[in-house]
């Protein structure tokens, strides 16, 4: 009897494997893949985007910028998510910008640092400045807070101070923007950097983090919207081939107003007014 | 005189190191639980308040931060389903290979089990990414449940294996060779002895098995996937519990509080499964080994 059970599974593995394939090949099904900032956003609009086109699915999966642009080639997602601006040996894609996300210093509360140059955020960044007094404040030990390899929020760093990813020497290295405002809000001497919106939204709730001005303009959504903030990124859709159909509906729809709670509710910023 | 003095000089060192020792092994046990018990106050601390019975029952709105996780519950426990579904008997039949069919000490058995030892210590992300190449991609399964249960099956199938072939081999020899004696075949005594007798073993093999399958994230994120929608069928996406909790930490401002309370589901989870597993396991041994 046992026996006999045993091989019944067997047969519906081997016959789940088989018709595996064809259950794959939905019709009125997107797939989108790519960036982890992103993602929480794309796939509440692809909600919305299901509630009013009945009958269409929309898949959102994640694994970084990467990961979206690799899957937008292959052909194995309808739309990457990338949340940098698209590389020029990138051009192949089609990119399209649905929201912006700008990128913040943020020290802890108890700093009394109100300002750096962008001089002596390189300094830090490289380890030439290891301790707070070098740039005319109270004397204690700098922990330089990094985000791992990959991600895009150090690309949009790098490129912006024109370092390369060698020339960081960093005491902690974090993944996800919620990582670094915990590492800073736990250590008084830390330096890190995130997005704006999620920064600005912990500060509010009484984190003890702060954001720093960069170049004499201040940290906020707003800057970041007008474009005057000069730490900022774009969180873009890719596709291989010029969208049509389901994908070109729904790109317009995530650039459209219909979707602007949805952005701010992500701490993201809008493009339009 | 020399004698009184004797047991003097020994007995209270001994009497003294008996206690520090005591003291040691008492003070590694508490700090154990304690951290546990912290971990546990800590994670209903924060999450009691936004759990209540709606939030097993209705979907995720804006990104979790509000709504509850019922499809990320189903999806999480088909998951298992089919993780165990797979797991359970491919690792039944292979440690009964091993422990049965095999001479202990013997090439194949040493060969097979350093596969299953190394195995046991791949990191998941590992799994994660070779699930992603062949079940999702090369079999064509996709971003599906299917892919996921698959991916979890391979992980947990080393610890299964291990502990229910140690479980088998800890049944007396007495027993095969009475069974031997009495003239039942091979595959009777498997089934209505060796089997029965290691009941409690494979239940912990599996339980330990479910228990890094439910706690697994980076394995899921490349397989099942991180659809929140509720799954209609077994290819469908599906996000699991654990990677629901990490993305709420990670990757959604404001998401910290649903991730304590979707923690505090986790755990009740894994409470109740063992539960009922050692009690099923308990019964089963009864009415099989009892009566005999």
């Amino acid at each position: 009897m046992r026996v006999k059970k045993l091989s019944r599974f067997g047969i519906a593995v081997a016959l789940f494997t088989t018709f595996s394939s064809m259950a794959h090949a939905a019709e009125n099904k997107l797939v989108l893949t790519g960036s982890s900032t992103v993602a929480p956003l794309a796939a509440e609009i692809g909600k919305r985007f299901e509630e009013r086109n009945p009958g269409v699915r929309v898949d959102v999966q994640s694994g970084g910028s990467s990961r979206g642009i690799t899957d937008a080639r292959s052909g194995l997602a309808d739309i990457g998510m990338v949340s940098r601006s698209l590389k020029d040996e990138e051009n192949d894609l089609k990119g399209f910008t649905i929201a912006r996300d700008g990128v913040g210093i943020i020290l802890n509360s108890a700093n009394s640092v109100s300002a750096l140059t962008d001089q002596q955020i390189t300094g830090i960044y490289t380890g030439k400045i290891t301790d707070w007094s070098a740039v005319g404040r109270k004397a204690g030990p700098i922990t330089v807070v990094n985000k791992a390899e990959g991600r895009s929020t150090l690309e949009l760093f790098l490129h912006h101070f024109k370092l390369k990813a060698s020339d960081i020497k960093a005491q902690v290295v974090i993944g996800d923007n919620q990582q670094g405002i915990k590492t800073v809000a736990g250590n008084a001497g830390a330096i890190g950097y995130v997005s704006v919106g999620t920064a600005e939204f912990e500060a509010g709730q009484g984190t003890p983090v702060k954001l720093l001005g960069m170049t004499g303009i201040a940290a906020s959504v707003e800057n970041v919207r007008n474009g005057s903030f000069p730490l900022a990124r774009p969180l873009n859709l890719v596709t291989r081939d010029e969208p049509s159909g389901l994908v070109k509906s729904f790109i317009d729809f995530a650039q459209s107003a219909d979707v602007h709670d949805l952005i701010k509710e992500q701490f993201f910023v809008p493009l339009g007014p | 005189m020399p004698d009184a003095t004797g047991t003097a000089v020994t007995s209270t060192p001994r009497a003294l190191r008996y206690l520090v020792l005591q003291g040691v092994t008492w003070m590694a046990a508490a700090l154990v639980a304690g951290a546990f018990a912290w971990m546990l106050a800590d994670i209903i601390w924060q999450g009691a308040g936004r759990l209540d019975w709606s939030f097993v029952t209705t979907s995720p709105k804006s990104a979790g931060r509000s709504g509850g996780i019922a499809p990320i519950l189903v999806s999480t426990l088909l998951i298992l389903t089919v993780a165990i579904a797979v797991a359970a008997p491919l690792g039944l039949a292979t440690a009964v290979l091993l422990s049965e069919f095999t001479r202990h000490g013997g090439h194949a058995g040493r060969w097979i089990g350093l596969s299953l030892d190394v195995l046991a210590g791949v990191p998941s992300i590992v799994f994660g990414i070779f699930g992603n190449a062949f079940f999702s991609v090369w079999l064509g399964l996709g971003f599906s449940i299917l892919a996921g249960g698959l991916t979890l099956a391979c992980m947990a199938l080393p610890i299964l294996i291990r502990i229910a072939e140690s479980g088998l081999r800890a049944v007396p020899n007495d027993w095969r060779l009475g069974a031997a004696a009495l003239g039942m075949s091979r595959a009777t005594v498997l089934c209505q002895v060796l089997i029965p007798a290691a009941t409690p073993a494979l239940v912990a093999g599996l339980m330990l098995g479910i228990g890094r399958a439910m706690a697994e994230t980076a394995a899921l994120v490349f397989t099942s996937g991180y659809v929140d929608r509720m799954p209609s069928s077994l290819f469908d996406s599906g996000r699991a519990i654990s990677v629901h909790i990490y993305d709420l930490t990670m990757n959604v401002a404001g998401g910290d509080r649903s991730a304590y309370a979707s923690a505090l589901v986790l755990i009740a989870l894994l409470i109740i499964i063992n539960g009922a597993a050692i009690g099923l396991a308990d019964r089963a041994l009864t009415r099989r080994i009892t009566p005999i």
